[in-house]
C-alpha cells in the first residue's frame, strides 16, 4: 500500500441549528500519509483539522471528496480494527476503572480475555497509570484521561494511529513521555498521525506536516522541503570574541550579536561561510557551532496561517 | 464489517455490560432505586388508610401500580439520557470509532439498561412480597406473571426513550416518552369512545382519524396492566404474558428500528 491515508477535495458544510446558515468547516482539503511515517496536522483552532480527523474516522460523512484510509473506507470494520483514535480532549465513562475500561474496547476487539489482561498491563504501565488501577475515571485529572485515551487507542495494537491534539492537558514530564512512545511507535513501523499546538513537538516528532487554515491546505511537505535547507545563511556561534568591528567587516557578515558573556552569534551568508570561519580561526577564537539558518516552524505557520491568532505558540 | 454472529454478540455485550456497570455505579440511579423501594414499602402505610377488609386488596394493587410506574419513571429518565449524554460527553467518539456496528451500539445500550430494569425489578418485587409477608396477606397466584409484565411495559418505554433520545434532548425525549405512555394507556378509552354512536369523536371527523391514527401508532401499555386479574383472582394464563410478549418484542423492534436509521445517518460534529 503506497497511502496509509488518502484525502482527496475534503469540503464539509454544515447548517447551523437555528438560522440553518452554511458554515464552511472545510473548504478543500488533500493530502496523503505514507507507511511508518509520523504525521502532523497543524493549523489554528477553527482551521478545520477536528472535523478532517472525525472524517477520517467515520463520525462525519463528507460533503463532496474522498477518504481513503488503510485502502479502504472509514467506519469500515477491516479499516477501524486496524486503527487507533484518541479525539480531542477524550472524556469517558465516570464509574469505570481504567483497566475496565480497556477491557470494554478490547472486547469489542474480540481480542481474547489472556491477550487482553497482558496488554491492559502494559499499557497502564507505558502511559503511567499503575497506580491509578482502582480509581474510578470520575476521579482522573486531564492529563490522566488524556494518558487512558493513549492507552485505549493502543488497545488493538493498531497500524494506524490518529491523535488529536495528544499533548494536550499534560506536564512536562506527561508530554515527553508521550512524545517518547510516539517515536517508539514508529520504530515498530506504525504510522501515527497526530494534530498539535505545540509546535516544537511537532518540528521534533514528524515526518511530514500539512498546515491547514481556514479549511483550506496552505502547506504541505516535509520539515526539510517547508523550512527549507536554509535562509541562504548560516548562524555561526563563536567564543573568546573581543574585536567585534572586525569581525563586522569581514565580506558576508550580515549581523552580530552577543547571545551569552562568552559566545557572539555571527549571521553569515553562506558564499562567504568558509573564509569567515577561514578567518575566525586565523584569530584564533573558538567556534561554538556552524548551522543552517532557518526559518522556525513557529514563523512558516503564522506566515501561512495569515498571523492567525489562535496557536499557542509553545516553541 | 466482520459478518460472525459471534463477533456482533461480543460488541453488543461488550457495550451492554459496559452500560450496566455505569448504571450500577452511578449514585442517581442507586437513590432511584432506593426511592423505588421506598415508594413499594410506602404502601404499607397507604393500606392503614384503607377500610380493614380492603386493606390487602390496597396492598396488592399500590403494590403493582408501584412497581410498573417505577420502572416506566426508571426507564424514560435513564432511557432519555442514553444516547445524548454520549454524544454530548462525546465518549462516542471512542466507541464509534472503534470497529463496531452504530445499531450494536444501540442494541448494547438498550440490553444494558434493560439489565438494569431486570434487577430494579426483582428488588422491587421482593420489596413488594415481604411487604405482603408481612402483613399476612396471601401472595397473588400471578405476581411473578404481573412483574413479568411490568417488566415488558418498561421495555417498550425504554426502546421508545432510545428512539427519541437519538435525536431529541433529554426533556424532549422525556417528554415524548412520558406523552407516548399516558396515551398509550388510555387507548383502551379511546377504542370505547370510537365505538359509541355519540360524543366528540362522532360530531368531529377530525377528532376520529386523530384517534384512529393514535391507536395505530401508539402501543397500548393497558396490555401489561393486570392489576385488576390479581385483585379479582382472574388468572393470567403464560398464554397472555407470551401474547404481551410479543406484542412488546413488535413495537420495540419498530421503535429500535427507527433508532439506528436515525443514529446510522448522524453527524457527530
Amino acid at each position: 500500500m503506497e497511502y496509509i491515508i488518502e484525502v482527496e477535495g475534503f469540503k464539509k458544510h454544515f447548517r447551523t441549528v437555528m438560522t440553518q446558515r452554511k458554515v464552511e468547516a472545510v473548504k478543500d482539503v488533500s493530502f496523503k500519509v505514507k507507511p511508518g511515517e509520523i504525521f502532523g496536522f497543524l493549523g489554528p483552532n477553527g482551521a478545520g483539522k477536528t472535523t478532517t480527523m472525525k472524517a477520517m474516522m467515520g463520525l462525519i460523512r463528507p460533503t463532496s471528496g474522498t477518504i481513503r484510509i488503510l485502502g479502504g473506507s472509514p467506519g469500515q470494520y477491516a479499516v477501524m480494527s486496524r486503527v487507533g483514535f484518541l479525539p480531542e480532549q477524550p472524556y469517558f465513562y465516570d464509574y469505570l476503572k481504567p483497566q475496565e475500561l480497556l477491557h470494554t474496547f478490547g472486547r469489542i476487539f474480540s481480542i481474547p480475555r489472556s491477550v487482553r489482561e497482558k496488554r491492559i498491563d502494559e499499557l497502564l504501565r507505558v502511559v503511567g497509570l499503575e497506580d491509578a488501577r482502582n480509581k474510578t475515571l470520575r476521579k482522573f485529572s486531564k492529563g490522566m484521561l488524556q494518558r487512558i485515551g493513549i492507552a485505549q487507542a493502543l488497545i488493538n495494537d493498531p497500524e494506524l494511529i490518529v491523535l488529536d491534539e495528544p499533548l494536550s492537558g499534560l506536564d512536562p514530564i506527561g508530554r515527553k513521555e508521550v512524545i517518547d512512545l510516539l517515536a517508539s511507535l514508529k520504530s515498530q513501523g506504525k504510522t501515527v498521525f497526530f494534530s498539535s499546538h505545540i509546535l516544537s513537538d511537532i518540528e521534533r516528532l514528524c515526518d511530514r506536516v500539512v498546515i491547514i487554515d481556514k479549511g483550506l491546505v496552505k502547506a504541505e511537505g516535509t520539515l526539510e522541503q517547508l523550512l527549507g535547507s536554509g535562509s541562504g545563511e548560516k548562524e555561526i556561534l563563536v567564543g573568546g570574541l573581543k574585536d567585534v568591528a572586525s569581525v563586522e567587516l569581514l565580506a558576508g557578515v550580515k549581523s552580530v550579536e552577543v547571545v551569552g558573556s562568552l559566545v557572539h552569534r555571527l549571521v553569515v551568508e553562506n558564499a562567504q561561510a568558509d573564509e569567515v570561519l577561514m578567518s575566525l580561526l586565523k584569530a584564533g577564537l573558538h567556534i561554538v557551532s556552524v548551522s543552517d539558518q532557518r526559518i522556525s516552524l513557529e514563523s512558516l505557520f503564522i506566515s501561512q496561517s495569515g498571523g492567525g491568532p489562535a496557536m499557542e505558540a509553545t516553541i | 464489517m466482520s459478518g460472525s454472529f459471534g463477533g456482533s454478540f461480543n460488541r453488543i455485550g461488550a457495550i451492554a455490560r459496559n452500560t450496566f456497570t455505569e448504571a450500577s455505579r452511578n449514585r442517581a440511579f442507586i437513590g432511584l432505586g432506593i426511592a423505588a423501594i421506598a415508594l413499594v414499602v410506602s404502601s404499607m402505610a397507604i393500606s392503614g388508610l384503607a377500610v380493614s377488609d380492603q386493606r390487602a386488596r390496597v396492598l396488592v394493587d399500590f403494590g403493582l401500580f408501584a412497581v410498573s410506574l417505577l420502572l416506566v419513571v426508571i426507564s424514560i429518565t435513564m432511557g432519555v439520557i442514553l444516547v445524548f449524554k454520549e454524544v454530548d460527553r462525546k465518549t462516542f467518539y471512542v466507541v464509534l470509532t472503534k470497529p463496531i456496528r452504530r445499531a450494536e451500539v444501540l442494541a448494547g445500550k438498550l440490553l444494558g439498561l434493560l439489565s438494569v430494569l431486570v434487577v430494579t425489578l426483582f428488588l422491587m418485587g421482593l420489596a413488594w412480597v415481604l411487604v405482603l409477608v408481612i402483613r399476612d396477606v396471601a401472595l397473588p397466584a400471578d405476581l411473578f406473571k404481573a412483574l413479568i409484565l411490568a417488566w415488558l411495559q418498561a421495555a417498550l418505554v425504554t426502546s421508545l426513550a432510545l428512539l427519541f433520545s437519538t435525536f431529541a434532548s433529554p426533556i424532549l425525549s422525556g417528554v415524548f416518552t412520558f406523552g407516548v405512555f399516558i396515551v398509550g394507556t388510555m387507548i383502551p378509552v379511546l377504542q370505547d369512545l370510537l365505538t359509541l354512536t355519540k360524543g366528540p369523536l362522532v360530531a368531529s371527523p377530525a377528532m376520529r382519524v386523530l384517534a384512529e391514527g393514535t391507536i395505530k401508532v401508539v402501543p397500548d401499555m393497558t396490555v401489561f396492566n393486570v392489576s385488576k386479574e390479581l385483585i379479582l383472582g382472574i388468572p393470567v394464563t403464560w398464554h397472555y404474558v407470551s401474547g404481551a410478549f410479543f406484542y412488546c418484542l413488535g413495537w420495540s423492534a419498530l421503535f429500535f428500528a427507527l433508532a439506528v436509521l436515525i443514529f446510522s445517518r448522524r453527524d457527530f460534529n
